[in-house]
């Protein structure tokens, strides 16, 4: 594989860079394959990747519907965390975090990762000591945490309202200083390209149209390209998750629901940080472009559109221009929807199922991208081993009927309240 | 300056006003009905700012929504505002503006050094690069490429205008007025429909405002003019110039942004600066016309490369020159229009037509004018850094491969056709697929999705006369569904020139060994190369191209680019364009400003504010408040000098030793009446609720389906059939919906109605050892025995006149009471508890004070309700029913929730019974364990207990029961804080609770 | 922005409800012994089907009633709306 860097950028600049070769190949399926792993979204490719760098498995498909990285993982905001307060959560997103650090240099593929601070607010004391409870759990897992007052959240990021007009004064906040961002695109790309180079076959414009299980054993998988056979098949298709599983006649304790975006126009720096509305549901961070990346509620009713309507981002925006005032004057330019897997405690599912040979990644609600590296390295082990991981345990299907349920939010079955 | 590129009478621009302004600096004029675009090119202005990435200059490039380049900082009124697009901001007097992107001015721009950096700069450079050393990425190169990227400059105070919102129906919106906008607007409003005509711009007439074609015995702008004036005095249509309809959303909603004070130099009195309007139409026609695109060669971003549409609307409407020699460069027959307007006023253009020998109407006109065609001719190149200054022209083989000799032609300016794209942005945003058109090489709507038509030439229909023929049609036949009414008009008489078919050619190839750059993305400086290296790299479907390149993802997305974009795809792929398909278009079809979007809920009112009755009195009496939801509440009242600490110490106090009151008028109230009332509560509480008598009350848990505890409170039968629910401010929302969801699909059969009067009765809880003696004084024909009124009892009274319900119930473990009454009367009544209290040293006591009453009592809240714990874990178990079934009750007995090690609240007081506990403070066993150190636990709620004068803490704690006498430490290590401390109960203050009942 | 009928107020913005989640979630009933298998797919088990779904509403800003409402979580067209004890 050809290594990118900037020696080889500028030697490609005298040839005018026509001697690039393709990042991923346009492979026809095999007749059959140790894994194949359905959907080539970010978790879908991440798993493959490790599925061949950590357990030497390299007799991988990827079956992709459309296009390699246009599902959630090209529809995000591109936040990067683990703070959270459950120990499940938080040392399963700081496995995450690790990888985000050298993702750059282990793909060879510049994913930006821009550990720039995310900044949770908070608009009483009451959130204040929600906060610290989150914070010190996060701390005593070994995860970045600071509380910050007033002061110290104006210091960071004075264009936040301090004014007296403000219907939620800010009290202050909860900041992981190395949470951050990275660039969505280029971590499908770089997983893509590095799983193709070790021998997994990419195969998109690929439709499941079925499985083939026999006596509880999967067999194979049938598609719009013909019938595939595998000895082990994933699902890594959140936001499609339900429609699979009734191929498989299996209900999950899933919804599907619609979570929009938005960004506004380019304009020169003026956050560095991510920040979060804490009397609401709004966040926002600037991108290396110079947009405001903007994001909040769900719509709030069972969907499988990628487009949302407009009271939904008026709410948002509203409680983006209580946040930042000066959004006022800057203008949406584009916005576009995803379809999530809302699971029923608002944390993922990654575990084996009753069809031997079967596994499940699913159920990410609106925290997939942050997930992916930890989600492909956990999915990769267990379809690898056939069993959980420490790392993904707390993620299994059962804990519905156990009731070990891990509700970071505490809201329950109503996945549509955010 | 003197406006140098104005002619003297042509346009529609009021030559009586004459309007100054300003750009970088230096003063100009214009005239009233200019826009920014137009009044700088009149003054010789062509060089307004620079490229994204390269930082090339650029100039004018369309004249309206579509325009990529010409973004300014504009200065208006004392704020500022970023990226605005010349082309459509409109002169007002005292306008100022700024170019943006570029350093130290637009003329010397720095950055200007990638330009001929640029090789290195394919796109997706950055992908390959910038990776070692590790953190030298959010360090060091993307610090540097941040400062680069972004157009203009927020404003970083508070936007002093308004945005309003309107919400409107019609039968029929029709966006755009120009001919089919026109016609179907006038059709169906003759027959009854009301209808919405919005134009985007200031002028009415769209492409008819700069057609040579007459309608009628009128020309086209006469007849716009005709034809708004009759509907502007129709009493069943509203039209609205300045008026964007930018989303096709669900259920025919449309959205649309209007501009009332955008072109005025300041906001009229009570007048919003935009109004966004949510339209909900029967039908929607969809006549956002055409926009013109471009043809690709060689510098084809040079300023003075326009649009030849954009060059005949400068000078039709604003009487505006974009060049004095201009080259005309065409596939097509509408460019020659524009070069006759050219001729018309005394210019002599020269035409290059990529065809060999077309012969149309239009094309004989130019030839008898005696204007220079050159047929089968291409701009290879277009010379000159700031301004055209030549062109590099050739002529070119049929087959458009080869090129013949290369000549220097001189000219000021490049006015290109590469035929029109229907602007079918709302069409496809309605759901509707498009499909792609091969007489026209562009996409339509296919099959209509929503209740919409699309008309003219956004549905690729390019003669005046079968558009006004078939908007005409459309206008009736669509009125006449919603109205049942028959007056039909015919489409008026039309005359136009007959135009021959164009050229699909779109891109000059290049000669040998010249690398000129051939701009398809103008904004984000995508050029052909890019979009070859993407797809040798594999980047092969079309959303791969855009997002690898950025093609049509700058601010005006892609208008005049993603069509180009498609066909070099298409081309070097070897597939046709449908196989290759498009970007999805999703709203908005232009940027909308944000304000606009949130309109009157900013600053204070960005969400409601409720207050109760009592709110002045407290205000009065210097309460410090605090945000309950959306409730405003006393957090403490302040003397003196006194902080957060002292006064709720002191409050707490004397409700100890005393009395206080306290407002708790935010409560949830719910009124349940109906025979089956007490069969109700029996199944949403866990306890038992069958045997409650009249005149009392019961405190109460209820649970979600998944075991969770959901609320709590009390709830008081006040006669046979009828109760009063309490709930917590937090969940009264959710508790009444959950009441109505099991009483009307659950349990049906149930014959009760539930209302919420939380509004209805304002409350105040009056405890402490002197509550009784006080209770007494305010109802002194009561008896208030604790015979008479028991602890939970209930009974009413007259409080001077005013009907009461006083209620035995206690938050604090204090001797305690609640009064309601309605809330008209609830000053009355606070006023009265104070005035009457003042023997028993009453104080009045906050949220904060409240807090500490009820965390030394043990009584568990919010904090330890978090929608995390089920009874069992908040010491509730008790008032769980073994006997009756009850919400979420079969829940409890899963695997984790009956574990031997379930998590309980327990008290937490620290060894040295003088630092107090931060909140959110973790519990372990090892304070200098390793990480990650097992946490036992969390401190829930912390309070000083008045007491015994120490701190007290709740926790939520693993193995609970069995954890009491241990001794262990609270951890903050965001506070730097680690605290030995001991496990003990959670009634921490009369156990027994013996004082609520004495 | 969904224009929804309710049943017994007519058409009317989707900001006047509050969803309301699968309509075809029958609770057990009370008093009765259900396994855990049984109640868990009540609690949490969701079909979420591409397509037709049969929902619940809440008029929450109106009439107050819950009804049920099919609609297509694809294009989200309203097909049918009624009350809670009409068959859809």
């Amino acid at each position: 594989m050809q290594k990118y860097s900037l020696f080889n950028l500028i030697k490609n600049a005298f040839k005018g860079h026509k001697e690039w070769e393709v990042a991923w190949k346009d492979p026809t399926p095999k007749d059959e394959y140790d894994v194949i792993i359905i959907g080539g979204g970010g978790h879908g490719l991440a798993t493959a990747y490790y599925l061949a760098k950590e357990h030497n498995i390299t007799n991988v498909a990827i079956v992709e519907k459309g296009w390699i990285g246009g599902g959630n993982v090209g529809r995000n905001t591109t936040i990067l965390r683990s703070n959270y307060m459950h120990d499940e959560n938080g040392l399963f997103y700081e496995k995450g975090m690790d990888l985000w650090r050298s993702m750059s240099q282990d793909l060879n593929f510049n994913v930006m990762y821009s550990p720039r601070g995310i900044i949770n607010l908070a608009h009483s004391d009451a959130q204040m000591n929600a906060y610290s409870r989150r914070g010190n759990s996060m701390r005593l897992n070994g995860i970045d945490a600071v509380l910050l007052g007033r002061e110290e959240v104006k210091k960071l990021v004075p264009m936040l309202d301090f004014s007296e007009n403000v219907r939620f004064p800010i009290f202050g906040g909860l900041m992981q200083p190395s949470g951050g961002t990275a660039r969505h695109d280029a971590v499908a790309w770089g997983y893509a390209r590095q799983a193709d180079s070790m021998g997994v076959d990419i195969i998109q414009h690929c439709e499941v149209t079925g499985f083939d299980v026999v006596k509880g054993k999967i067999k194979g998988i049938k598609t719009s390209k013909g019938n595939i056979k595998a000895k082990k098949v994933g699902l890594c298709v959140a936001g499609s998750t339900s429609v699979l599983a009734k191929m498989l006649n299996m209900t999950l304790p899933i919804e599907t629901h619609l979570l929009q975006a938005c960004v506004s126009e380019p304009i020169k720096p003026i956050l560095d940080n991510v920040v979060t509305f804490g009397a609401g549901h709004f966040y926002c961070s600037q991108s290396d472009k110079g947009e405001m990346v903007m994001g909040g509620d769900l719509d709030g009713y069972n969907s499988y559109a990628q487009r949302g309507n407009l009271p939904t981002l008026q709410h948002v925006l509203t409680e983006g221009i209580a946040m930042f005032p000066f959004l006022s004057k800057l203008k949406m330019l584009r916005t576009w929807g995803g379809i999530m897997d809302m699971s029923m405690d608002g944390s993922p599912i990654i575990d084996k199922t009753h069809i031997e040979g079967l596994y499940l990644n699913c159920g990410w609600c609106y925290g997939g991208f942050k997930a992916t590296p930890a989600s492909g390295w956990t999915f990769a082990y267990t379809i690898a081993q056939d069993k959980v991981h420490e790392l993904n345990a707390g993620y299994n299907l059962n804990r519905f009927n156990t009731g070990h349920l891990i509700d970071e939010k505490g809201l329950g079955t109503k996945t549509w309240i955010s | 300056m003197s406006q140098n590129y104005r002619l003297d009478k042509v346009g529609l621009i009021n030559r009586g006003k004459k309007i100054s302004f300003k750009f970088n600096g230096k003063k100009y004029f214009g005239y009233e009905g200019d826009t920014l675009a137009s009044a700088l090119i009149a003054n010789g202005v062509h060089l307004v700012g620079r490229s994204f990435k390269y930082h090339r200059p650029r100039g004018f490039f369309g004249v309206g929504a579509d325009e990529p380049y010409a973004i300014v900082q504009l200065y208006r009124n004392g704020e500022t505002d970023p990226n605005c697009r010349a082309t459509e901001q409109e002169l007002f007097d005292g306008l100022e503006a700024k170019s943006v992107n570029c350093w130290p001015s637009v003329n010397f721009d720095i950055g200007a050094i990638n330009n001929f950096l640029n090789r290195f700069f394919p796109a997706g450079f950055y992908y390959k690069t910038f990776m070692w050393p590790k953190s030298f990425w959010y360090k060091v190169y993307e610090p540097f490429i941040r400062r680069a990227a972004g157009f203009g400059v927020a404003s970083t105070k508070h936007d002093k205008e308004r945005y309003e919102h309107k919400y409107e129906y019609c039968d029929l919106l029709v966006a755009g007025s120009g001919p089919s906008g026109l016609a179907s607007a006038y059709a169906a409003s003759k027959n009854g429909a009301k209808i919405i005509l919005a134009e985007d711009k200031p002028r009415f007439g769209g492409s008819l405002l700069t057609s040579e074609a007459n309608i009628g015995n009128q020309s086209g702008k006469e007849w716009v003019d005709k034809i708004i004036a009759e509907l502007k005095e129709m009493p069943n249509v509203i039209v609205k110039n300045r008026a964007q309809v930018f989303g096709y959303y669900d259920h025919n909603m449309l959205v649309m942004t209007e501009r009332i004070n955008d072109h005025l130099p300041k906001s009229k009195k009570y007048s919003p600066k935009q109004r966004l309007w949510y339209i909900r139409a029967k039908e929607a026609v969809i006549s956002s016309g055409s926009i013109e695109r471009p043809i690709v060669f060689g510098n084809n971003d040079t300023p003075g490369v326009v649009l030849a549409s954009a060059a005949r609307e400068y000078l039709k409407v604003y009487g505006v020159l974009v060049g004095k020699k201009p080259l005309i460069f065409t596939n097509n027959d509408s460019a020659y229009e524009t070069a006759i307007e050219f001729k018309k006023n005394g210019v002599w253009p020269i035409v290059l037509d990529t065809r060999s020998n077309p012969d149309s109407e239009t094309i004989n006109e130019a030839k008898s004018m005696g204007i220079n065609i050159k047929f089968s001719h291409v701009v290879i190149a277009a010379k000159g850094y700031k301004k055209v200054k030549s062109a590099e022209i050739a002529k070119i083989s049929k087959d458009k491969k080869d090129l013949g000799k290369i000549e220097n032609i001189e000219c000021d300016c490049i006015c290109v056709s590469g035929f029109w794209t229907p602007t079918i942005h709302l069409a496809s945003q309605s759901g509707n697929k498009t499909k792609f058109n091969e007489n026209i090489d562009a996409f339509i709507p296919d099959k209509v999705k929503q209740k919409e038509t699309t008309l003219g030439s956004a549905n690729g229909i390019f003669t005046l006369e079968e558009t006004l023929k078939t908007s005409f049609e459309a206008g009736y036949e669509i009125s006449k569904k919603i109205t049942n009414k028959e007056n039909k008009i015919t489409a008026p008489q039309v005359s136009e020139k007959k135009q021959v078919k164009h050229d699909k050619f779109w891109c000059v190839p290049l000669p040998k060994n010249k690398t000129y750059k051939r701009f398809l993305d103008f904004q984000n400086d995508v050029v052909v190369t890019d979009v070859e290296l993407a797809l040798r790299e594999g980047y092969r479907s079309i959303e791969h191209v855009k997002r690898y390149t950025t093609l049509g993802m700058a601010t005006d997305q892609g208008k005049t680019s993603n069509l180009n974009g498609l066909q070099l795809v298409s081309n070097i792929e070897n597939k046709i364009i449908p196989a290759v398909g498009h970007t999805t278009f999703r709203p908005p079809y232009t940027p909308v400003t944000i304000g606009a979007i949130v309109g009157r809920e900013v600053g204070k009112h960005s969400k409601p504010t409720r207050k109760s009755p009592m709110h002045l009195w407290h205000e009065k009496h210097d309460a410090v408040f605090v945000d309950a939801g959306v409730w405003l509440r006393p957090r403490y009242y302040k003397q003196g000098n006194e902080g957060l600490f002292e006064a709720s110490r002191r409050e707490a106090e004397n409700v100890r030793k005393n009395v206080g009151v306290c407002d708790v008028t935010t409560l949830g109230k719910i009124d349940i009446k109906g025979p089956d009332a007490a069969e109700l509560l029996n199944r949403v509480y866990t306890n038992a609720w069958l045997k409650l008598p009249v005149g009392k009350a019961r405190y109460g848990v209820m649970l979600r389906e998944d075991g969770i505890v959901m609320d709590d409170g009390t709830t008081t039968r006040i006669s046979e059939n009828h109760y009063h629910m309490t709930t917590t401010t937090a969940q009264a929302a959710n508790v009444l919906s959950h009441l109505e969801y099991y009483l009307q699909i659950v349990w049906p059969e149930l014959n009760v109605n539930v209302v919420s009067t939380t509004e209805q009765w304002a409350g105040a809880a009056i405890a402490g050892p002197n509550s009784r003696k006080l209770l007494q004084k305010l109802f002194s024909n009561m008896d208030v025995s604790n015979q008479g009124l028991p602890f939970m009892g209930y009974v009413e009274g007259n409080l001077f006149g005013v009907y009461a319900r006083i209620f035995r119930i206690s938050f604090s473990g204090e001797l305690a009471y609640e009064v309601n009454v309605e809330s008209d009367n609830g000053n009355f009544m606070w006023e009265k508890i104070i005035e009457a209290g003042k023997e028993f040293d009453i104080q009045p006591y906050g949220t904060e004070a409240l807090s500490t009453l009820r965390i030394e009592m043990g009584h568990v809240a919010g904090s330890e309700l978090d929608g995390r714990t089920i009874p069992y874990d908040t010491g509730l178990q008790g008032m769980v029913s073994q006997k009756k079934d009850f919400i979420g009750k079969r829940s409890l007995n899963r695997e984790a929730f009956i574990a031997g090690d379930r998590q309980k609240v327990v008290g937490v007081v620290p060894l040295d019974k003088k630092t107090s506990i931060p909140e959110g403070s973790q519990l372990v066993k090892d304070a200098n364990a390793k990480l990650p150190n097992p946490k036992l636990g969390h401190i829930s709620a912390s309070c000083w207990s008045v007491e015994y004068n120490n701190p007290f803490s709740l926790a939520i704690i693993k193995d609970g029961k069995n954890m009491i006498g241990q001794k262990l430490f609270a951890l903050s290590p965001l506070k730097n804080k680690s605290i030995p401390v001991e496990i003990v109960s959670s009634h921490y203050v009369d156990p027994k609770g013996e004082r609520v009942r004495s | 922005m969904l224009h929804i009928k309710c049943p017994y107020c007519g058409m009317r913005s989707q900001n006047e409800f509050a969803y309301g989640g699968d309509a075809t979630v029958k609770r057990p009933e009370l008093n009765k012994e259900v396994s855990d298998e049984e109640w868990n797919k009540f609690v949490y088990l969701r079909k979420s089907p591409r397509g037709k779904h049969l929902e619940l509403w809440h008029h929450i800003s109106g009439c107050r009633q819950w009804f049920k409402v099919q609609r297509d979580t694809i294009t989200h067209e309203i097909f049918k709306t009624a009350e809670i004890s009409e068959d859809i």
